[in-house]
């Protein structure tokens, strides 16, 4: 069918179901919106990863008293091992220097340290600084050795929070999902009864398969469209105001930035709209005989 | 052009088959009655020809395919090129004539420059090119009957099949859909018609199908509604305006139109005589080119 009369026959569609159109695009809004609340949540992880992963290391604390030998057996093992692919050594100035350095916004942690507090250590770069583990079990209690760190290990509290945030937004999402489904398997329902004279003269004309369901399938991906860009918006306007108003201000850590809010957007537009397509067609089956 | 070749159809929920054993074959360019009481089979006959249902038992071809094996996405091309009619109409009353006949090609997909010309060119052809863009509950019955001719007309079917077209008409508005489906036949299509109107099939003296719970009684040539020879036209039809008479003369010894059933006459098998030349007074030349448009 040409676009003018199937446009014309979605606009009547439209017009007869306007309610119902209504709360399908605003039920698949909050469904994109939450997934793509997920897909930013998610942004914001691989953000600070890329942030953390190129400054947290594994941190060998070595001992006052270790000796020039034992630094030196120590150094070699470290050398040797494949899971570690750098080793840099940092004097108690150095270590002092970068505590400082970490900890700039808060004085009152910095005010009763000097350096002579911090041990003097050294900062291993992983060959895959996930499996930092592994690392801290084999060297902690070596001669000279105080203490192993893995810094992620300290960023597990944030991790888990974010983690936990993108699981719910998804799992928010899914449950609009399925709503969104009932929604438009009943809104195909309505609109297929509304449209019986319609189907009958086109298939009694001639009319291919294809073509009678399009407008049902119109109906829905243009609410799916509808929904996907309110949600690309919220998107948008949670970018503008919250991210860039309010949390840059708070966080010590970079934030995601637009890119991420345009593939979020750009995904949530096109699930909007193969999603409520492809439902729209799953709900066909059931009501249009063809 | 159409050929059921001893074709049988029951219904799931029916106890009796509504056609049983029916073969027929109805060459291009006839046309010809379906006549029988109610429930003798007829919409199912039609329906078996478009596809709406499938044959239990027997072959149905039309347009020399078995209609039975077209794969279900080819059904749309069958329908392009057959036709329909109802007693109801079935306009879409949101739509102005005009649009009612343009959605049959709409939907099909036909440029919209096709759309354009065929539509008004058709509108004039069933004489309501100045109704164009009324809207259905602004015509009289007959009148909506002629949109919904020009609808099944406008895609130039090979083969009309009308379901009592008249049911819902008068008399002498009936004369003129017979009229129109007469130039329509003309034109070169094929046209079947269910009917209980006794008046117009005497009138006509075509070939007549009749079924009686679903077997196929009677297949006369030039045939009136019921076997036995019918009165003139003139008191057959009281109403009756500007159709002439048959061109086959008919028999003079009048019998009431409600002949009983037993007189009937058994099937004559083969083919009937095709479509009698040109009753007199149905519009002329328009209708006479060759049928345009795809036609499979
Ligand atoms: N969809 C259906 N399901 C079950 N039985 C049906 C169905 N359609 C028709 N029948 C039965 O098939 C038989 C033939 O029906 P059909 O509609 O073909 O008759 P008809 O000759 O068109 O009658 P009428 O002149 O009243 O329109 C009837 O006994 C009817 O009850
Ligand atoms: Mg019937």
């Amino acid at each position: 069918m040409r676009p003018g009369p199937l446009a014309a026959l979605w606009w009547t569609g439209l017009r007869r179901n306007l309610a119902m159109t209504a709360s399908v695009i605003v039920t698949i809004t909050i469904c994109l919106a939450m997934l793509g609340a997920g897909l930013l949540l998610r942004a914001q992880v691989h953000t600070i990863d890329r942030y953390l992963l190129g400054q947290l290391e594994v941190v060998v604390d070595l001992t006052d008293d270790i000796t020039a030998a034992q630094r030196t057996d120590l150094e070699d093992r470290l050398h040797s091992d494949p899971a570690i692919t750098a080793v840099r050594y940092e004097s108690k100035q150095q270590v002092f220097d970068r505590f400082r350095r970490d900890f700039r916004g808060s004085p009152d942690v910095v005010a009763g340290v000097g350096p002579e507090d911090l041990p003097a250590a050294l900062r291993l770069t992983l060959a895959d600084p996930r499996a930092s583990g592994d690392v801290v079990v084999s060297y902690t209690g070596l001669d000279g050795v105080e203490g192993v760190r893995d810094q992620r290990a300290l960023l597990q509290p944030l991790y888990r929070f974010l983690d936990a945030f993108t699981i719910g937004a998804f799992a928010l999402a899914a449950v609009q999902a399925l709503a969104s489904f009932a929604l438009i398997y009943t809104m195909i329902r309505i609109s297929a009864h509304g449209r019986r004279r319609e189907t009958a003269i086109m298939r009694l004309v001639g009319a291919s398969n294809g073509t009678i369901r399009a407008p049902f399938v119109l109906e829905s991906a243009v609410a799916g469209v509808v929904g996907g860009l309110c949600a690309a918006g919220l998107l948008v306007a949670a970018k503008i105001l919250l991210v860039d108003g309010q949390f840059t201000r708070q966080s010590t850590f970079p934030l995601f930035g637009w890119s991420a809010v345009w593939e979020s957007a750009a995904a949530v537009l096109a699930v909007g709209l193969l999603a409520s397509a492809a439902m729209a067609s799953l709900a066909l089956r059931r009501h249009l005989r063809v | 052009m159409i050929v059921l070749d001893a074709v049988s159809k029951w219904y799931p929920s029916g106890i009796r088959p509504a056609l049983s054993d029916v073969s027929v074959e109805i060459a291009a360019g006839e046309f010809v009655f379906l006549v029988g009481p109610s429930g003798s089979g007829k919409s199912t006959l039609l329906r078996l020809l478009l596809r709406e249902e499938r044959a239990s038992a027997g072959q149905v071809v039309v347009a020399g395919r078995d209609v039975a094996r077209i794969p279900d996405r080819r059904v749309p091309r069958l329908r392009r090129i057959v036709g329909c009619v109802f007693q109801d109409y079935r306009l879409l009353p949101n739509r102005t004539v005009a649009a009612n006949v343009a959605f049959a090609l709409d939907v099909i997909g036909r440029p919209r420059h096709v759309v354009r010309s065929i539509v008004p060119e058709t509108l004039e052809l069933v004489g309501l090119g100045e109704k164009a863009q009324s809207y259905p509950d602004e015509l009289s019955g007959g009148e909506q009957q002629r949109v919904a001719i020009a609808r099944a007309f406008v895609g130039r079917p090979r083969v009309l099949l009308a379901d009592e077209p008249t049911g819902n008409l008068d008399p002498a508005t009936s004369l003129e859909i017979m009229d129109l489906l007469d130039a329509v036949h003309q034109a070169g299509t094929t046209v079947v018609m269910a009917t209980h109107n006794a008046a117009l099939v005497d009138a006509m003296r075509r070939r007549v199908l009749e079924l009686s719970d679903g077997v196929l009684v009677r297949d006369e040539a030039g045939g009136g509604y019921d076997t036995a020879p019918v009165p003139p036209l003139a008191t057959a039809l009281p109403t009756a305006p500007a159709t002439s008479p048959p061109t086959s003369p008919p028999s003079s010894a009048p019998v009431p139109a409600s002949a009983p059933s037993s007189a009937r006459i058994p099937v004559q098998p083969g083919p009937g005589v095709p479509g009698t030349p040109g009753v007199p007074g149905a519009p002329p030349s328009p209708w006479a080119p060759a049928p345009r448009g795809p036609v499979g």
